[in-house]
């Protein structure tokens, strides 16, 4: 096979395996925004960890939230599930970050599946 | 209140379901810490070749009016074989738990995110999305049981609660198991093979009032699953390497995904793949 077309169908299959990953890491870090709490479950989306911040400065210590099923969840304190939520928001985040960056720097398919 | 996993495995001539069962029921205890009871047609080979791997041998008949499907293992290579798919129905009064994770085999588990179910109010959870790993394939048949028709529902893992609700989604499922034919025709799906997802979707949509509802909420976290056109490569501590079929079939391309719960669709791979590590 000539050269060049070589060189294109193997970066053709790169941006293949580049661009699955991609979205595979999307839909983890999507997951992994989910804090689990009282039977219910909530993602912890910029929106509500603000809303929460709110609360607090409201001096609000317990709250009623809507979960992502639409099902009432009580919090009783309210400070420790903010917290919680912006745990799970930086972690997710920065495992998404870190995940993401090792993708970007491998220039090869062999090297995104063997990293 | 007890719980637990629960799995069923009937062999066929090719494909070794409890062999699958037992893997499974590892990984189980692995990241969701759980006992696994299994419902077999066969208890004493699974009492001869895994004696001490379930908490429970539940021993039902023979199937004798089994199907049959098409098996395939990768792209190039395919095979006509029994599938014995009809006990799934009856797993209400065979469970030995009050919370149960019902779970297909070929569930590879690599998180402990599904135990949540068990804190959750609602009495029954299934997967009405899930992800498969291609990015390109036509998913339509995934998202609506047949053409213009209800939504499609997973029966891979089911989770439910002993409760009057569960108990009538079970029986619904039971008749239209019996009733197949009339569903069938009804729901206008072609394929005559019967399949517990199109049972358990068309009893979903039967106990939301025959329309669209909220009656079921989804399992926590995300199941993503290979096809039987793909392969399954690898898999060290969660971290699974697949082979996944190209768009233009020209062959395969890597996926590799980290800490997932996968459903391996292709049964000769999974099964090659545990004779590896054993």
């Amino acid at each position: 096979m000539d050269d060049k077309l070589k060189a294109a169908l193997d970066f053709s299959n790169y941006m293949i395996t580049l661009d699955n990953q991609k979205r595979v890491l999307k839909e983890q870090y999507q997951n992994n925004l989910i804090h689990y709490f009282g039977g219910g479950r909530f993602t912890a989306t910029q929106g509500l960890v603000s809303f929460v911040q709110s609360l607090l400065q409201l001096e609000q210590t317990s709250t009623v939230l809507v979960d992502d099923n639409d099902i009432p969840i009580a919090v009783e304190d309210l400070q420790k599930f903010a917290s919680d939520l912006v745990s799970v928001y930086f972690e997710a985040t920065n495992t998404y970050m870190t995940e993401y960056n090792k993708l970007k720097v491998n220039r090869s398919v062999e090297g995104i599946f063997n990293d | 209140m007890t719980k637990g996993v629960l799995v069923i495995a009937r062999n066929n001539s090719k494909i070794d379901y409890v062999k699958q069962a037992n893997w499974l029921a590892k990984r189980i205890s692995k990241y969701l810490n759980l006992p696994t009871s299994i419902i077999t047609d066969n208890a004493a080979y699974v009492n001869k070749h895994y004696p001490n791997t379930f908490d429970q041998v539940i021993e039902i008949p023979n199937e004798e009016n089994y199907t049959h499907k098409s098996y395939k293992d990768g792209m190039y290579a395919r095979t006509n074989l029994e599938f014995k798919n009809t006990a799934r129905c009856d797993v209400y009064e065979l469970t030995p738990y009050n919370e149960t994770l019902l779970m297909d085999t070929d569930v590879a588990i690599s998180n402990n995110t599904l135990a949540n179910c068990f804190d959750e109010n609602n009495d029954v959870m299934l997967y009405k999305d899930a992800v498969e790993l291609s990015n390109w394939r036509d998913l339509s048949e995934f998202e609506y049981i047949s053409p213009n028709s209800i939504d499609f529902y997973w029966a891979t893992v089911v989770f439910f609660r002993k409760s009057p609700v569960a108990k009538i989604l079970f029986d619904c499922v039971k008749h239209v198991q019996q009733n197949w034919q009339h569903y069938r025709n009804l729901y206008q799906i072609t394929n005559p093979v019967f399949r517990n997802d199109f049972a358990f979707s068309i009893a979903v949509h039967i106990m939301n009032g025959n329309k669209k509802g909220n009656f079921i909420k989804q399992l926590p976290g995300t199941l993503y699953y290979i096809t039987d056109r793909d392969l399954l490569i690898e898999e060290t501590d969660g971290v699974f390497k697949f082979l996944v079929e190209k768009k233009d079939s020209t062959g395969y391309f890597p996926v590799k995904i980290t800490g997932e719960n996968v459903h391996i669709i292709n049964k000769f791979s999974l099964g090659r793949y545990i004779d590896e590590q054993s």
